[in-house]
């Protein structure tokens, strides 16, 4: 018990870590930006779809959140080979996760949906309004409004998810982690750097996102 | 010829019937009050002349073009030419004031930004609003909420107006100012219809008042008729009610 810390062997290797950081980034980004547009295709379809496209996005729904998220990845990475369906580490990832976070999102679109008023939507029908124009000046604002902490949140926790991709060889913050650890033997001076760059990142990701969400959506999220 | 002309309207509900052939024809710049007891049909036949509700049966005409709700262009024909304020306000709460009250002349009817605002601000200064323009329904009041929905119909410039109870949220001073708005549109020749409970209003503003109850007009007359002289029972029990009540109150 006469581990001596050594900050200064990491220091080096902050900019690669920042580095890092910008792929964990993109992957987040990427996969909640797909996860939402899927998300808000299932929700709609959900709740108007009719009995068919119902019973298939619970089908989705309930596979996608029931099993682990590692184990589909596993599955496009290194099971969809065998049919002739290659991709990389970070495609395979980024599909997994985008595909992920869409089941969880329906989830959380469809309550917003189901919250818009039947007032706005008579008063959006008797203005003729057409049904992609209600979509777009009544439902969607009225949508974000009110799951933007939801959408926080599955953020967050996208943004932490993106640590496995280190185990497919992703190089992202996590993934380099892995690299210095190997080099330089200090787990705990590089762990709890990395660990530190995330509460970083994830903090000042909640912040953007509150006050983004407060400005286009007037939504009441506490900034701090 | 009627401007609005409503003949043998029936509408259901799942099961339930709740108008029960209505005919009803409105002359242009004629102000018509439905009046009756909760339930009796007066805001469902609003919601069926706007297109919310579908008829089973009768017809309902715009200065002799009859509306086929089944056919989406004959309905879009008609909702640019009447407007309807609920009682629930309606407001679209993700916009401002201005914004409630310009979107569709500006997104749905395509006209000019510039002359629209300036129209929509006159209007929300008619009703007292001038200085809410960037505020959003949920900063607002029910009364100040109502009056916006006002704006919003009447920067529609509609022939047709569709009130459904607009008075009843309204605080007592700005009654008048709304009673004067609708004088005004009266003199501007557009054609009301309204439902209310405030019989004051109905007696000032109506130059017909029809009695409502289980989804059909069960007396239909001048104001003076109807909560003077009423010529059915019904209407007699239902009026001495109300006006006992309010004068009680």
């Amino acid at each position: 018990m006469h581990y001596v810390l050594h900050y200064g062997q990491i220091t080096p290797y902050i900019p690669y870590l920042l580095g890092g950081v910008l792929i964990s980034l993109a992957l987040s980004i990427l996969s909640f930006a797909g996860g939402m547009v899927l998300g808000l295709v299932f929700a709609i379809l959900r709740n108007e779809g009719g009995a068919a496209a119902s019973r298939f996005v619970r089908g989705y729904v309930a596979f996608f959140t029931n099993t682990p998220q590692l184990v589909q990845i596993y599955v496009i990475y290194f099971g969809l080979p065998d049919f002739g369906i290659l991709f990389t580490p970070f495609m395979a990832v980024l599909i997994g996760m985008t595909l992920n976070a869409a089941g969880y999102l329906t989830e959380i679109l469809r309550a917003g949906l189901a919250s818009v008023h039947a007032q706005e939507l008579d008063a959006a029908e008797t203005l003729n309004m057409s049904r992609l124009q209600t979509l777009r000046h009544v439902i969607l604002p009225h949508l974000f409004r009110v799951t933007m902490p939801a959408l926080t949140n599955q953020y967050i926790l996208m943004m932490l998810g993106t640590s496995m991709a280190a185990i497919f060889g992703v190089e992202e913050l996590t993934g380099r982690a892995f690299n210095i650890n190997s080099t330089t033997f200090r787990s705990i001076e590089v762990f709890t750097t990395v660990a530190a760059i995330y509460v970083v990142v994830t903090f000042l990701a909640t912040i953007l996102l509150a006050l983004f969400s407060r400005w286009a959506f007037r939504a009441r999220v506490p900034v701090i | 010829m009627a401007q609005l002309d409503i003949r043998g309207l029936v509408a259901r509900y799942n099961d339930t019937t709740v108008l029960d052939g209505i005919d009803l024809a409105i002359d242009r710049g004629e102000i018509v009050s439905l009046i009756g007891p909760s339930g009796s049909g007066k805001s469902t036949l609003l919601r069926v002349i706007s297109g919310l509700l579908r008829p089973v049966k009768g017809t309902v005409s715009l200065a002799g073009e009859t509306i086929d709700y089944g056919d989406r262009r004959s309905l879009r024909r008609a909702r640019n030419r009447l407007a309807i304020v609920f009682q629930q306000y309606n407001l679209f709460g993700n916009m401002n004031v201005l914004r409630n009250v310009m979107v569709t002349p500006v997104t749905i009817k395509k006209r000019d930004r510039r002359e629209v605002e300036a129209e929509a601000r006159t209007l929300l200064e008619k009703v007292g609003l001038g200085d809410k323009l960037n505020a959003y329904p949920d900063e607002l009041s029910g009364g100040q909420q109502q009056r916006v929905a006002i704006a919003r119909a009447l920067c529609l410039k509609p022939e047709i107006l569709l009130l459904d109870e607009v008075t009843s949220a309204l605080d007592p001073e700005r009654v008048g100012e709304v009673l004067d708005t609708i004088k005004l549109l009266a003199a501007e020749h557009m054609t009301l219809l309204i439902v209310s409970h405030e019989m004051a209003f109905v007696r000032d503003v109506s130059h017909r008042v029809a009695f409502m109850a289980e989804g059909t007009i069960q007396e239909l007359g001048t104001p003076e008729q109807i909560f003077d002289a009423p010529r059915i029972a019904r209407t007699r029990t239902f009026v001495s009610r109300i006006l006992g009540h309010r004068t009680a109150a």
